[in-house]
């Protein structure tokens, strides 16, 4: 058996389909030309003259198609003129006949398939820009989506529900993201999506059933190795599985989630800095959210549940879990458990009145906000964090005016995006939540002082000869560039320029919060974290020899030879001069 | 204030307004364009691409190319005019004399591109 694609599907499909109409339209025309060339014509001279083929034809094609010029090239005789009648019902028959199996053609679900298939294939072949395969467009996909296209990143999109790509078809993206209804588990559709292409940067598997995003990733690790792949898990069995693999990142979005509770509870200046380097609404640098100490009540013990509380644990915060068939023995001795529905009753026999807060964990939108309701009512000081499952429930999440709302797909979300755009920053979050609190402290107050109150702009660079000419030319030809020099700023020199440099990603290794004296190298990757006008200012910098000799010396040097061997001359003589000088003591 | 900027930027501007002298006028009539300016305005012309040889930033690219077509103009309106003066002088002919004065036309759209560039630079470094 051969092996087909989806081209040649199509031009099965249209065979196919048109291979009746044709043949009908085959032999009305010969019918009809021929029977056109026998007929004899008008008598001229006594002999009775005959239509040629060549004319026969012509004839023809002007009737069938009704388009009618009349009697060319001579006037007809009675016997063609009869004829000509025949041709034409015929003729335009055959026409309407071919003309609306076409019409079925393009209407036919298969065709359209086909040929959207073929399409995307060369819409994602004839791609250059670097892109992502995002395979499943749910919450999270959508979300990631809008993010990638907020950092101008491609994304090719695969889903297999059809109502999810029709509702990609409607969304404004500032780059283009064609996507296809199509199974990302069958290779032949991720190799279509361009798992293969040179541009692809990475591949994410997001679809909600957990074995296809193993078979996903598994089969991208068959067809392209080097790719590098991230594939939401949420269960331990594949989990295991997956970061057997290299080149895979497994993202649970239960992890992160309770990872965020966790910092928010206990590492606040963390959460704090996390929250503003993503850019949520209303986080302002500096400005911490205020967690009392002391027990924590833990409404829902499922997945989620279970994370939080090992999490919490893990760091000496004490739990009390409300869930209604929670297992005693699976939680751990010496844990408060109260099996219930998380209402009223239930809150008071947890202690709500000395509680520091509650988690409303639950899957059920409804049940998380009715938890808040009540615990508003019982203990109003109580911190309250609460899960929000569905972004159909933004308005009321937004009215009950909970503490903290987490909302689990878009946490997942921003992760990845963090991993795809600028893995250094999720690097230095994890690198600080190692580390004592003072640290990201002390990082929070630098930060403050360089951005002042402007949102972040994250975005790193790195030094090799298309993005930062002038820098790798100055290196390379011995000489030394620190890290504060660069950020100096050329219209008001020796001022700084308002950004931070975060981490620098050198050789494989990364330095976290590097020295402003430290020398950079060839090849190093930097991270910044600016207001959003510097990151022109600080390009023109690495892009333009003379700006960066500016903010090395603060000295303007000059561009053309003439003033440049004229400005040698001048110093070579003033050096004379000194030497001169000093030698007469 | 930076000795190099004054002295380029002086023969690029005298550039243009030598261009414009010697443009201005009837395109036909031989009597309103002189000959002597339009030599200067090669001269200067000249000095200004000098000056910005071995320039390695992209707006020295850009004024080194606008100077050379400026420059090239020049010297192809110059040379129709020596062609184009008759044996006892007095300037040459209507025809040729239009020829001339469109010619020099482009130079100066060429030079006021370059000091476009230079004012735009200038004011965007702002130092």
């Amino acid at each position: 058996m051969t092996q087909t694609s989806d081209l040649d599907r199509v031009s099965m499909i249209v065979l196919r389909y048109m291979r009746r109409p044709l043949f009908a339209l085959l032999l009305v025309y010969s019918v009809g030309i021929v029977g056109m060339a026998l007929m004899p014509g008008k008598v001229v001279d006594g002999e009775t003259t005959r239509m040629d083929l060549f004319h026969a034809f012509y004839f023809f094609t002007y009737t069938a198609t009704t388009t009618g010029f009349g009697e060319l090239p001579n006037g007809f005789s009675d016997e063609q003129r009869l004829w000509t009648i025949f041709c034409l019902y015929t003729g335009v028959f055959a026409w309407f006949y071919a003309i609306g199996s076409l019409i079925g053609l393009v209407q036919n679900p298969h065709f359209i398939q086909a040929m959207d298939g073929v399409r995307f294939a060369q819409k994602v072949e004839r791609n250059k820009d670097p892109f992502v395969i995002l395979c499943g467009f749910g919450d999270t996909g959508s979300l990631l989506a809008r993010g990638l296209s907020d950092h101008r990143m491609r994304a090719v999109i695969l889903d297999a529900d059809p109502e999810r790509i029709k509702a990609l078809g409607v969304r404004d993206y500032t780059v283009a993201m064609p996507g296809i209804r199509a199974d990302a588990g069958a290779p032949k559709h991720l190799m279509s999506a361009g798992v293969k292409h040179p541009a692809c940067r990475a591949l994410v598997a997001l679809t909600n059933d957990d074995d296809v995003n193993l078979k996903i990733a598994v089969m991208a690790r068959h067809l392209n190795p080097r790719l590098r792949v991230i594939c939401r898990s949420t269960s331990a069995r594949h989990e295991a599985n997956l970061r057997a693999l290299d080149n895979v990142t497994v993202v649970d979005p239960f992890e992160i989630f309770a990872q965020l509770v966790y910092w928010a509870i206990a590492r606040p200046e963390l959460h704090n800095l996390n929250a503003w380097f993503v850019g949520s609404r209303g986080v302002e640098l500096g400005v911490p959210v205020q967690v009392p100490r002391g027990d924590w009540i833990l409404c829902g013990y499922g997945r989620m549940g279970h994370w939080i509380q090992g999490c919490l644990q893990a760091h000496g915060v004490g739990v009390r879990i409300i869930d209604p068939d929670v297992n005693a023995r699976e939680v751990g001795e010496g844990t408060v458990i109260v099996e219930a529905h998380a209402d009223h009753a239930a809150l008071l026999t947890a202690g709500i009145e000395d509680a520091a807060g509650v988690v409303a964990a639950t899957n059920r939108d409804s049940d998380n906000l009715s938890t808040l309701l009540s615990v508003t009512e019982l203990n109003p000081a109580a911190f309250r964090i609460v899960r929000h499952n569905s972004h159909e429930n933004q308005v009321a999440f937004d009215a009950a005016r909970a503490d903290l709302v987490l909302q689990h797909s878009l946490t997942t979300a921003r992760r990845i995006l963090k991993l795809l755009i600028s893995p250094l920053v999720q690097e230095l979050i994890d690198w600080l939540a190692e580390r004592e609190p003072a640290l990201t402290n002390e990082l929070v107050v630098r930060l403050q002082a360089a951005m002042g109150s402007e949102p972040p702009h994250l975005w790193s660079v790195r030094l090799f000869a298309d993005e930062a000419p002038a820098v790798t030319e100055y290196l390379d030809a011995g000489g030394e560039v620190a890290l504060g020099v660069l950020c100096r700023d050329a219209d008001a020199f020796p001022e700084a320029l308002s950004c931070e440099a975060l981490a620098i990603r050198r050789a494989g290794a990364s330095i976290m919060l590097p020295n402003k004296e430290s020398p950079l190298q060839v090849d190093d990757e930097i991270l910044f974290c600016s207001v959003h006008r510097v990151e022109p200012k600080l390009r023109a910098t690495l892009h333009n020899p003379y700006t960066l000799r500016y903010v090395l010396t603060g000295v303007d040097e000059s561009r053309g030879y003439l003033f440049a061997w004229l400005e040698g001359r001048l110093r070579w003589r003033r050096d004379d001069d000194d030497n001169g000088r000093r030698r007469r003591p | 204030m930076n000795f190099e900027r004054v002295v380029f930027g002086f023969f690029i501007v005298l550039t243009l307004s030598l261009n414009v002298a010697f443009v201005a006028g009837g395109v036909e009539t031989a009597e309103h364009h002189n000959v002597w300016i339009l030599t200067f305005a090669i001269i200067v012309n000249l000095v200004a691409i000098g000056l910005k040889l071995g320039d390695r930033s992209q707006t020295g690219a850009l004024l080194l190319a606008s100077g050379l077509v400026a420059g090239l103009l020049l010297i192809a309106a110059r040379v129709v005019w020596i062609v184009a003066e008759p044996a006892g002088g007095g300037g040459p002919g209507p025809g040729d004399m239009a020829d001339i004065v469109s010619i020099a036309s482009g130079a100066l759209v060429a030079n006021i591109i370059a000091t476009a560039i230079l004012v735009g630079d200038t004011l965007l470094s702002r130092r």
